[in-house]
């Protein structure tokens, strides 16, 4: 898939992503080892878009399975169309009892009906979600499993015992085995330790908010519109602002956001009154924004 | 670090896919492989700093200590030394020409077998040194450096140049000699840090509660909030496997008449599930005053995992802080409860009447689900213990957890009036330590809880 680092860093830059060099010396190992590899991280650094330009890359469909506190084995991998199975149970009643008809006694009856079980446990009545749909895909994909830490402790261990075998077992149907070991990318906030087991597994990327010149580069390549000194002193307010002590520090979507409206704004530099009318898009929160307003001139400096 | 055989295993098959060409492409392979938690990664980075010498950075640093190359010196040398066609000995071969890079490794292959793995202390430095210089043969180099002077001065270099090579050979001498002292006490530093590190982890979970530093303050937070997260994630995995149960056959049936009665909407009959309701109850007085810092940590931390819990801090008064939890981060809050919470701060600690004074105004808010959690070492300054009180409590809660931060060995002696109150507790354990903090918590997540479905 990929012969080298560098390789790895040209093609997602093509993709209009700019990765680190660590980012691409773990997606090259990731998809030379077939090893899941699990991202952390601040929120809105690029992690799920990590998983997005992989699939772009690497020109294989993407499956995204979202956490959420709640989710089970049903949601993830599949269900049965209990509905449906029962639609046609309804539907084909006559054709049953006509089935069962000539059986002389009860245990005949159910004999019968046991040997047609599989018309009724087929895929034609399962429903793949995620997990299944990239074990039975007929072509490589990624796999893409956001925010783990939002799933409960228990779905965690059953997603290790998937993501090792790459297979699972249907009762009715019986274990199906991967035709290609996907590629999956699995990302959390950590908004709670994750099991020994599951690090284990897989590669360990932490992706931190990027160096400057990075950014720069980032915001260049998202908003080409925009002037470049005003690019330069984007970045470097950002980047004191995250020095701050705040609630929730600005990522890079956030500055990206903000270079979209400075450029909307026709904005040409950073002057005290733009930055206090356009902050709210970079940052999120009451009392940072009070923080921030009252250290603007330190923040514009160059 | 926690690194199991199969996490070395990967670590290997990586290195071998990346192989050993670019450094920091190796480092972030071994990283990605072996280093899982964030909080990690200071650590991995300096042992890998140490485990896998930057031999380029060292060798531009050593080349700065070996003096400014001389061109003009090397020049005339290797000039000369190709004309006579000199034989010199491998050691001062490297001397004259090598890198910094290269002498490191010359360096590193003698002291493989130096038996440096007896170095332990900086006092030793010295006498390692010595062996590791003692395994080059000085005497060669010496030797070739008098012949290489005497050629010179035979080809008629003036006494200026002459004593410019005998400097500048002289000077890469002594560096040498300089590296092979540098790399026992590199050596001493890796070894020391895996030792260090080891001990103060140790003593530090060992280590009483009251008699910490703040800058082990600092650390130990990181313990107890971990813990608190152990309780989160045990708490959410017994509530989700509540909400599964049997066929509600009732409600499934009901619902079927829609459907002319075929079941196509199926109903779980909810399992009961017991929120636990937690009164904590703190003394905050000034001889349990480190300790009380950790207590009110736990505290805090209960606060948030659990949705009904409801903390009080006493020392002889007691009063009700748990909206200030609630509303305070975990800093301010443990502050505030040590100095700002309606208490008199200056009276001595008296159980009994806070207990008394809480029996008599918040008996009504405890049920069965409750359990009551006491903080404090039960030293009543020899007042009246009251532990009728404590009796009346219990009998209206589901439980009562005492957690002592004073040693077994003192309950009973002197003021301590433990004795009295252990009858009317579940579950007495004295909490000293970290290490019987974070058993104690297990204990309270995995039993407690558990126990009483």
């Amino acid at each position: 898939m990929f012969e080298s680092v560098e390789e790895v860093q040209r093609r997602f830059g093509d993709a209009r992503y700019i990765a680190s060099r660590r980012i691409a010396t773990v997606v090259f190992l990731a998809a030379r080892m077939g090893r899941p590899v699990l991202v952390e991280g601040p929120a809105g650094v690029g992690k799920t878009e990590l998983a997005k330009t992989l699939s772009e890359v690497t020109g294989r469909r993407l499956i995204r399975l979202q956490c959420y506190e709640g989710l089970d084995e049903g949601k993830a991998l599949y269900e049965w169309k209990y509905a449906k199975q029962l639609l046609y149970t309804q539907l084909l009643r006559e054709r049953i009892g006509e089935l069962i008809a000539d059986a002389p006694s009860l245990p005949d009856a159910v004999a019968k009906i046991a040997g047609q079980e599989d018309a009724f446990f087929s895929f034609r009545f399962l429903s793949p979600r995620p997990l299944l749909s990239a074990i039975l895909a007929e072509e490589p994909v990624v796999l893409l499993v956001d925010e783990i830490d939002k799933a409960e402790p228990e779905f965690e261990a059953f997603l290790l015992e998937v993501l090792s075998d790459f297979q699972v077992s249907v009762p009715e149907l019986g274990t199906v085995r991967a035709k290609h070991i996907p590629l999956v990318v699995l990302t959390s906030n950590n908004a709670r330790e994750l099991s020994d087991g599951l690090k284990r597994r897989c590669l360990h990327l932490f992706i931190d908010f990027p160096v400057p010149a990075d950014e720069l580069a980032i915001i260049r390549l998202k908003v080409p519109e925009i002037p470049e000194k005003l690019a330069a002193a984007v970045v470097s307010a950002v980047q004191k602002i995250r020095a701050m002590d705040l609630r929730k520090l600005p990522s890079v979507s956030e500055s990206l956001d903000w270079a979209r409206s400075l450029v909307i704004l026709n904005a040409q530099a950073l002057s005290p009154e733009l930055v206090e009318s356009t902050l709210t898009m970079l940052v999120k929160h009451e009392k940072d924004l009070e923080r921030v307003k009252g250290a603007l001139d330190k923040v514009l400096t160059e | 670090m926690r690194i199991s055989p199969s996490e070395a295993l990967d670590a290997l098959a990586a290195a071998s896919e990346v192989g050993l060409v670019d450094r920091e492409t190796f480092k972030t392979t071994l990283a990605a492989t072996l280093i899982k938690e964030f909080r990690d990664r200071p650590t991995f980075d300096r042992l890998f700093d140490l485990y896998f010498l930057d031999l380029e950075a060292l060798g531009q640093g050593l080349q700065k200590a070996l003096g400014p190359a001389d061109p003009r010196v090397q020049d005339m040398l290797d000039r000369m030394l190709a004309e006579e066609g000199m034989e010199l000995d491998d050691l001062t071969e490297l001397l004259m020409r090598g890198g910094g890079s290269e002498i490191e490794m010359a360096i590193r292959a003698s002291g493989q077998n130096a038996g440096l793995e007896r170095l332990m202390y900086f006092l030793q430095v010295g006498f390692f040194s010595r062996r590791i210089s003692d395994r080059f043969d000085w005497s060669s180099i010496e030797a070739d450096v008098e012949r290489l002077m005497r050629l010179l001065e035979t080809r008629g270099l003036d006494p200026g140049q002459l004593a410019r090579v005998r400097n500048y050979l002289e000077l890469r001498l002594e560096a040498f000699k300089r590296m092979i002292r540098q790399h026992v006490e590199r050596e001493l530093e890796r070894r020391a840090y895996r030792q260090g590190e080891k001990l103060t982890r140790e003593v530090l979970s060992e280590k009483p509660l009251f008699a910490l530093t703040a800058d082990e303050i600092a650390q130990m937070k990181a313990v107890v909030a971990r813990l608190a997260r152990k309780i989160k994630d045990a708490l959410a995995l017994r509530q989700r496997q509540e909400q599964r149960g049997r066929i509600d056959t009732r409600r499934t049936t009901r619902r079927s008449l829609q459907y002319d009665g075929v079941p196509m909407e199926i109903f779980l009959k909810r399992r009961h599930r017991e929120k636990p309701k937690l009164v904590t109850v703190c003394d905050v007085s000034d001889s349990v005053r480190n300790a009380s810092r950790f207590m009110l940590q736990l505290v805090w931390s209960l606060q948030e995992c659990f949705s009904r819990v409801r903390s009080y801090v006493f020392v002889s008064e007691i009063a009700e802080v748990t909206q200030a939890f609630n509303t305070y981060p975990v800093e301010r809050a443990i502050e505030w409860a040590l100095k700002g919470a309606p208490v008199d701060y200056h009276c001595r600690s008296d159980f009994g009447y806070a207990f008394s004074r809480f029996a008599k105004t918040e008996l009504d808010a405890l049920d069965r689900k409750t359990t009551i959690l006491v903080l404090g070492d039960a030293r009543n300054n020899y007042n009246d213990p009251q532990a009728w009180a404590l009796r009346l409590i219990r009998e209206r809660v589901k439980g009562i957890i005492w957690l002592n931060p004073e040693g077994q060995w003192g309950w009973g002696i002197g003021d301590s009036v433990m004795p009295l109150y252990a009858p009317a507790c579940d579950f007495v354990r004295e909490c000293r330590t970290i290490a019987q903090l974070g058993e104690v918590v297990d204990n309270l997540v995995h039993r407690w809880w558990r126990r009483g479905r």
